[in-house]
């Protein structure tokens, strides 16, 4: 497999992380524009223990998921009382803050002879753990595909738990689930945090693979790319979001000959799309009569 | 005096964006959607009249009636593309989603437009004026009278017409509007039309007192109008016209206190404050309490 397939595909596992915590956020009923900072505090994060403190990139990663989702605890806590629109502004609020308070942390660290550490606008470079240890692009594109394959197993057994259902529930109405003795909150907080660390697992080895990061690769616009996917996609499965990152990724990078025309396509297609599915490829509908035909099959 | 010089920059500045403001107000306030493709609309609007005005050579009145006819074009075919074929069906998400996807369409449809990243844009080309120390740009004093000229048109539209008492009533409950005959689908597609006119209007004044247009206007008219909309309190169109000015003025002390790598940062946080503390905003909160807003999930 060439570098360049490789990395298009590694690229496409990456931004599946931050698709997947846009649905968590999805399920529980609220829209959340600010996911992009939870990725950007994991590879942040990542990119300090690993290249200035010399940590192990698990370490790191798990660290950086850590961090991405005691992020997203404050970020729910604070936002508890919030719903639809202003808890969505809220988040785009919070995102923007993170980032352009990284745009002025400047620490810049002098480790064997290369500059590396977080320095304002120049960004983070010289994050060297893949290059230190022989990693081919190939092998981290395996490695991101475990983890990947890993987090979607999690999500298919919660999936399959009462949690899940409960979430879906609060998500779909919040007041019937109130009545019938749950706190929508609580669910809400909890999905929030998930999602943080999910997103921030993927900001780790956004960072790791990339070598290079800086504020500016966290803005609005990755979050909200991430938002469209799960939509896209759909809500039904873990499986839409990544179904939504192939779509417009997979199929549309890999046809260079309009990638000049590509959002326009992209834009429309999505509106369509929209329009004759709006709930996404994916829909708990679709997945509810896949359920009946399976159970015709086994009966 | 140089107290009085920011409190100006800042009151003249926030005009545009109480403007940009109210084109997200109405849309919210009559359709409880918000559409993220408002700011690229105006984008590719302008870069439309950009590209149009050398061909049919009209000068600035042209090139300001242009503005404003590509910008209600564009609001029309997001209105038709996103928000009808969505209403009724699903919740505020799925429009929310596809005026996305538009608004990223309508950014590549400008960049082909406008190819390089600066385009003149011919301004106004009024000589400043002086009172005193305090300085005054001429454009600004005519977006400013502009600004408000609009707005005070669009409160008669609104408040003393027919057609406003319909869009009123069409925003109160869109359902019983709908049963006691308002023609609700045509005041929503008027609702956008209002809403490009108003920034079509906008447009053309902040860009001719930048005096260029580039491709990152998109994103920043659709950040400054959500701004001061939220912090001016969501829906209500005096809400939007304080929370215009209210930003301005914030934009300009920040940047004259702190710099201005920190102006933004402080408006995110005074944001990010009000909508813990009052999520309503200013003007908002009595539409807040009826709790609708709160319960509607967008």
């Amino acid at each position: 497999m060439s570098v360049y397939v490789a990395s298009i595909l590694t690229n496409m596992a990456l931004i599946s992380f931050l698709a997947l915590s846009a649905y968590l956020v999805l399920v529980v009923g609220v829209v959340s524009f600010g996911q992009q900072a939870f990725f950007g505090v994991g590879a942040y994060v990542t990119a300090t223990v690993t290249s200035i403190y010399g940590g192990h990139a698990v370490t790191g990663v798990f660290i950086g998921m850590l961090s991405g989702a005691a992020c997203a605890l404050v970020l729910a806590i604070l936002t508890a009382r919030l719903s639809g629109l202003y808890f969505a502004i809220s988040t785009l609020c919070f995102a923007e803050l993170c980032r352009l308070g990284l745009l002025q942390v400047r620490a810049p660290f002098n480790i064997d002879g290369r500059t590396t550490g977080p320095d304002g606008p120049e960004g983070f470079s010289n994050i060297r753990w893949i290059f230190e240890h022989n990693y081919s692009v190939q092998d981290f594109l395996v490695l991101t595909t475990v983890c990947l394959v890993a987090l979607l197993g999690l999500l298919f057994l919660l999936e399959r738990s009462r949690i899940m259902l409960r979430a879906r529930l609060v998500g779909q109405d919040s007041i019937l689930a109130q009545s019938l003795g749950l706190r929508p909150i609580l669910y809400r907080i909890v999905f929030v945090t998930l999602s943080g660390g999910v997103a921030g697992f993927g900001g780790g080895l956004f960072a790791l693979f990339n070598t290079y990061i800086e504020p500016n690769m966290f803005g609005v616009m990755l979050g909200v790319h991430g938002l469209a996917y799960a939509v896209i996609g759909g809500l039904g499965a873990p499986i839409g979001p990544l179904i939504g990152v192939a779509i417009d990724i997979g199929l549309l990078e890999s046809i260079r000959a309009i990638s000049a025309y590509r959002m326009i396509a992209f834009g429309g297609l999505v509106a369509l799309l929209l329009i004759l599915l709006p709930q996404g490829l994916i829909s708990p509908r679709f997945v509810e009569r896949m359920r009946r035909w399976r159970k015709l099959f086994h009966a | 005096m140089d107290f009085v010089q920011t409190n100006i920059d800042g009151l003249l500045a926030g005009s545009a964006y109480a403007l940009l403001a109210l084109g997200f107000s109405l849309v919210f306030g009559i359709m409880r959607q918000i559409n993220l493709a408002y700011g690229s609309s105006l984008l590719v609007g302008a870069a439309l009249a950009v590209w149009l005005e050398p061909i049919l050579g009209l000068g600035v009145v042209g090139l300001f009636l242009l503005t404003v006819v590509a910008c209600v074009l564009a609001g029309l075919y997001v209105e038709r593309l996103c928000f009808a074929p969505n209403r009724g069906k699903t919740g505020a998400t799925v429009p929310m989603i596809a005026s996305f996807a538009i608004w990223m369409q309508l950014d590549e449809v400008s960049s082909h437009l406008l190819p390089s990243r600066t385009h003149n844009f011919p301004g106004l080309e009024i000589p400043p004026m002086f009172f005193g120390d305090l300085y005054l740009r001429g454009d600004q004093i005519v977006q400013f009278v502009v600004a408000f000229t609009s707005i005070a048109a669009l409160y008669y539209l609104i408040y003393k017409t027919r057609f406003g008492l319909l869009l009123r009533a069409t925003a109160g409950n869109a359902e019983t509007a709908f049963l006691l005959g308002a023609p609700t689908g045509r005041l929503r597609l008027m609702t956008f039309l209002l809403a490009g006119l108003l920034g079509g209007i906008s447009t053309f004044l902040i860009l001719s007192a930048d005096g260029q247009v580039t491709p990152l206007f998109g994103l920043w008219s659709t950040f400054k109008g959500l701004i001061a909309m939220m912090i001016g309190g969501v829906g209500s169109l005096p809400g939007a016209v304080i929370g215009g000015l209210l930003l301005g003025l914030i934009e300009a002390h920040s940047s004259t206190q702190f710099g201005a790598e920190y102006r933004d940062i402080t408006t995110f946080g005074i944001l990010f404050l009000i909508l813990i503390i009052r999520p309503g905003g200013i003007m908002g909160v009595s539409a807040y309490q009826t709790g609708r807003l709160a319960q509607e999930r967008i």
